[in-house]
């Protein structure tokens, strides 16, 4: 289980952290109860600052998927999807997808490539 | 040609043969301290750079030897031979940054990696810690009991200095060695828990754990070997026994670095796929001053592996290695004052 970051990537690195711990959270691959790693060693070996990774953690904890003790640190915990979807969030999600379509092509990847990788992570959706 | 000498002329080339493969040492993506392809080392280029580095050595420790055997200046020799090894390393840097790559920027985190502590625990890092301290309190009520001088330095025939016996000189020479052991635990310690991480994930990253470990495992070692001295001094054994205590610290030193050049910085021996971007030691070339003094404030290590050698050094961007710096000068100072006052 392992998290990827890139550091010259436009992306802050706190954003990257965030949305790759999301992917395993929401993938099942951390489970509720599983320990986090502790702030320090997770900044060290990311070579960041610890609050950056620290921001990380509260903003997963303010989306729900962590608790953070005071001495335990941070763990995940279960999180109950919500009920109601945000009408707005599906043209958000469109427009987001548009753009890193975008920011691939400019990069010179196919769109050929780019299909096949979107239809492999719908082919990955409709298996779980 | 009198022993010493002699004796002198084989240290310095053993220095100098040292000097020579250090740079064999490192990662295969490092070369003097800067990042390179993997594929950089076997080129002419770097074969020539490396050559330059080690005629500089070599005619240096010539040098050296010609002056020590011509005036006996003991001090003048090693001075030519320290010099000229960093000027060689310093300039070969330089050489070297002409050819930096930048290293691979994405990181993998595996998140299950396993903690890493003490090997053996805490119980068996204080140890040493605690019979000083046990040693301590003995004294206290046995200060009358003692002799009325003791060693505090020992050469191959036994004792030959020595301190008068008063509280100040045997809680100073106490507290000394208390603080040795607490600085072998601390920097074992500071492996595990402080020292950034090159590989995260796969076998590269098992092989720093391997080799932090084996560290770690010659800190308490040795810690256990420091705490020595302070029953020696206050209880005063044969010639013979500090001799042999003498001779199994030598060797437990040089087997641990024997094991540790054979294991390698970090994975340093093992083979890199070629083609992509090199790993280095994840940090800048230009956090690397001279390619020995690593300067990174954005860096939270307090720890990192040494580009150039065996081990680890300071981060000194970090305040906190300054703060450890003034520790390691100001408490051994203060101490030694203590217990040759």
């Amino acid at each position: 289980m392992t998290l990827r970051v890139d550091l010259k990537s436009s992306i802050p690195v706190y954003r990257q952290i965030v949305d790759g711990l999301r992917i395993l959270l929401v993938n099942r691959e951390l489970h509720p109860g599983d320990p986090m790693p502790p702030v320090r060693r997770l900044a060290l070996d990311l070579g960041v600052h610890f609050n950056t990774v620290a921001e990380a953690y509260r903003t997963l904890a303010e989306e729900g998927w962590l608790e953070i003790g005071r001495r335990s640190g941070a763990r995940v915990v279960a999180r109950a999807m919500p009920n109601r979807v945000d009408p707005q969030s599906g043209e958000i999600f469109q427009r987001r997808l548009q753009e890193l379509v975008a920011e691939q092509q400019s990069r010179g990847v196919t769109r050929g490539k780019i299909a096949r990788d979107l239809r492999r992570i719908a082919d990955t959706l409709e298996g779980t | 040609m009198p022993l010493e000498k002699i004796i002198f002329t084989v240290i310095l080339l053993l220095m100098s043969a040292l000097f020579s493969i250090i740079p064999g040492l490192t990662r295969p993506d490092l070369f003097f301290a800067v990042t390179v392809t993997p594929e950089f080392r076997p080129t002419a280029d770097a074969k020539r750079i490396l050559g330059r580095f080690r005629t500089i050595v070599w005619t240096s420790a010539l040098a050296a030897i010609a002056i020590e055997l011509a005036s006996g200046l003991v001090l003048a020799a090693l001075l030519i031979v320290g010099v000229g090894f960093l000027g060689a390393l310093v300039s070969s840097h330089k050489l070297a940054l002409a050819y930096a790559t930048a290293p691979n920027s994405v990181l993998e985190v595996n998140l299950e990696a396993p903690r890493e502590g003490l090997p053996g625990g805490p119980i068996v890092a204080l140890l040493p810690v605690g019979s000083v301290v046990a040693l301590g309190v003995w004294a206290n009520l046995n200060l009358d009991r003692l002799p009325q001088r003791f060693p505090v330095h020992w050469g191959l025939g036994g004792p030959d200095r020595w301190v008068v016996t008063t509280p100040a000189s045997v809680f100073g020479l106490l507290a000394i060695e208390v603080f040795l052991c607490i600085l072998m635990v601390g920097s074992a310690l500071a492996v595990f828990l402080w020292s950034r991480r090159i590989s995260t994930a796969g076998p590269r990253a098992a092989g720093e754990r391997h080799f932090r470990r084996r560290v770690g495992l010659l800190m308490i070692v040795t810690e256990y070997f420091v705490a020595c001295p302070a029953w020696f001094a206050l209880f005063q054994p044969s010639a013979t026994i500090m001799n042999a205590w003498g001779l199994a610290l030598g060797i437990v030193i040089v087997t641990f670095a024997v094991s540790l050049i054979h294991l390698g910085q970090g994975g340093s021996r093992e083979a890199v796929a070629a083609g992509g971007a090199p790993l280095g030691d994840r940090a800048p070339d230009a956090c690397w001053k001279w390619g020995v003094f690593y300067f990174n404030p954005a860096d939270p290590s307090f720890l990192v592996e040494k580009r150039f050698g065996i081990g680890y050094t300071l981060n000194f961007g970090n305040h906190w290695s300054w703060a450890a710096l003034a520790v390691l000068i100001l408490i051994p100072l203060a101490l030694s004052g203590l217990l040759l006052r």
